[in-house]
């Protein structure tokens, strides 16, 4: 035996089995944090209160949904604002759940969206360059990290996340079909879902390149294979599927979209708002207005949407940047909430973060301490977190 | 990776697509034919109110003011069917560019009443921006009132007898001078006046 193989450690847990246990561990830890940020911050807080407890801002609403349902019009409180507003597949899967196992709504939820996040760690392992610092920080940052509200409570965030993960490892395996499959469950969770189809566009020309193929060729290669004709079918389902119950139920398909007046939201072009929020400073002090965090967030989307494109990710690239963009034509507001919930976002920044093993082991003890401050933040409603 | 489907599967992918397809097409055409209520419609589709009109009960007591102070919150909430966001403080706040009143009572009319509304325009910045409020009962435009926002403003208007026949008053209230709080605020949040009481009297 040479010195290099006798220094070497031995591996006594094998590589399947560390990959479920870093996750897993993950939650349990983040579990720890949340519990003791919510106990510090909360009068009365006790661990039979702690789901509920944590049940902020929109969850009360995916808690309503899951339930009772969508409401009709009027709404039983004559609110302008009604839940159509929402996209069903996450409310849908906790209603079922909960039908089936007659436990309480946020304890299902907690469970059912640290089940989706673990499984969206375990299958973005290939999407990591299975890099193992990279994982373990995906890990943290989902389970455990300063955001790990949106993947852990009753937020829609972590099936659009895992559903778009699911998406991309099957392009990245050039399993279009079932890209298409999980992309229409994708279109029923959030609207930007449904642009994951310009993804699936992209791999599919990047294949058909691969193979040799030219410009002029693709759309007859694309007919003559009905897999990838489904595919791209397949993708907007949920989102038709939606409007077409709203139809029955409201009378309107687009009532998910109309009823966004409600909230009186702004419409302007995202250079103003984002400039706009950066130029928000306090009255008092030097620390950033919550417009400003949100501002600083949008510009490190775009960077990281930057770096995927650098990286030739052209699928991620581009749905990156559709969804992020979108949503700014509506103001700056949930812009934390919806960065942190596109998953080329921290996939990428996991990335780069993991490249040096010093860097991941900083970036994973700050995660840790955010998951801290993010909670309190939530629970005290710090509005960037909203 | 993916390999080329066999015959009969490719034929159930064509056809399955081509269902998928054709049912969006449905879609689509219900998008552009929505079958909604003129209230629904007019507030989120056409756009063309910022107050949707709600069923409120308008449940009230005729020869009463009502104050939309917060010492009469519950008094209030039936008679607040769109426009309004409150109360607070200072008053119910207007919100949009019209706001809606009812007033459904089950005692006997005979004669004319009188609306009696206390309001205050709002300030932007501290700057004084006074209002004209067109007011209308019942689809009838009666009056337009101009209002100040240094101090509380009392109105009397009087309502015809013939107009509140059945024992309701919807009363709208519109504001062609709604301001803009910021640059980006839409028509939805506009700001105008403040409502502090309002009541029908015997006049």
């Amino acid at each position: 035996m040479t010195d290099a193989v006798a220094m070497r450690p031995a591996r006594t847990i094998p590589l399947d089995v560390t990959l479920v246990l870093i996750p897993i561990a993950a939650a349990v830890v983040g579990l720890v944090i949340r519990y003791f940020a919510y106990a510090a911050t909360v009068d009365d807080a006790s661990l039979a209160s702690f789901t509920d407890g944590i049940c902020r801002w929109d969850c009360s609403w995916y808690v309503h949904l899951a339930e009772v349902g969508y409401d009709g019009f009027p709404t039983p409180n004559l609110s302008n604002g009604g839940n159509w507003a929402f996209f069903p597949a996450y409310p849908l899967l906790v209603g079922v759940l909960i039908k089936l196992t007659a436990l309480p709504t946020m304890l299902v939820a907690t469970a059912t969206s640290i089940a989706l996040s673990i499984g969206a760690i375990r299958i973005a392992w290939p999407l990591l360059g299975k890099n193992l610092y990279a994982y373990t920080l995906f890990a943290v940052f989902l389970l455990a990290g300063p955001f790990s509200i949106y993947f852990t409570t009753f937020y829609t965030e972590v099936l659009f996340l895992f559903l778009t993960v699911c998406v991309f490892a099957a392009l990245q395996q050039r399993r279009f079909l079932l890209a298409g499959l999980f992309a229409a469950g994708l279109s029923a969770t959030r609207i930007v879902g449904v642009f994951i189809v310009f993804a699936i566009l992209i791999e599919v020309w990047l294949d058909h390149r691969q193979r040799g193929g030219t410009f002029r060729d693709f759309i007859p290669a694309v007919f003559r294979r009905p897999d990838l004709l489904l595919s791209f079918a397949l993708a907007p389902l949920g989102l038709f599927a939606y409007m077409a119950f709203l139809h029955f139920k409201m009378g309107d398909a687009l009532a998910f979209q109309h009823v966004q007046r409600a909230w009186g939201r702004p419409f302007g072009l995202p250079p103003v708002f984002v400039w706009n929020a950066l130029l928000a400073t306090p009255k008092d002090g030097f620390i950033p207005t919550a417009s400003q965090v949100l501002g600083v967030t949008t510009i490190v989307g775009y960077i990281l949407s930057a770096v995927l494109l650098a990286k030739r990710r052209f699928g991620m690239a581009a749905y990156s940047l559709v969804a992020l963009t979108l949503p700014l034509f509506a103001g700056m507001a949930s812009m934390l909430r919806f960065v942190s919930g596109l998953a080329p976002m921290p996939l990428m920044l996991c990335e780069l973060l993991g490249r040096n093993r010093v860097v991941a082991v900083i970036a994973l003890l700050a995660m840790l301490v955010g998951a801290w401050y993010g909670t309190v933040g939530w629970l005290t409603q710090y509005l960037a977190l909203v | 990776m993916t390999q080329p489907l066999r015959q009969p599967v490719a034929l159930a992918a064509y056809a399955l697509t081509a269902i998928l397809l054709g049912a969006y097409a449905l879609v689509m055409w219900w998008v552009i034919h929505p079958d909604v209520p003129e209230s629904y419609r007019a507030y989120y589709i056409d756009q063309t109110t910022t107050c949707m009109n709600q069923p409120v009960a308008g449940t009230y007591t005729l020869g009463t003011v009502v104050s939309f102070l917060p010492d009469g919150r519950d008094a209030a909430k039936p008679l607040k069917p769109c426009g309004w966001e409150g109360p607070t403080g200072d008053g119910t706040h207007a919100v949009g560019t019209s706001s809606r009143l009812r007033f459904s009572w089950s005692e006997p009319t005979t004669g004319p009443l009188s609306l009696s509304l206390d309001l205050i325009a709002v300030k932007k910045g501290g700057v004084a921006m006074p209002q004209t409020v067109d007011v209308l009962v019942n689809d009838e435009k009666l009056t337009t009132l101009n209002v100040g926002s240094d101090a509380p403003s009392h109105f009397d208007v009087a309502v015809p007898a013939g107009l509140v026949t059945d024992g309701t008053a919807d009363i709208v209230l519109e504001f062609p001078t709604a301001v803009q709080m910021g640059l980006t605020v839409p028509p939805t949040r506009w700001r105008s006046i403040k409502l502090l009481a309002a009541g029908l009297l015997p006049a």
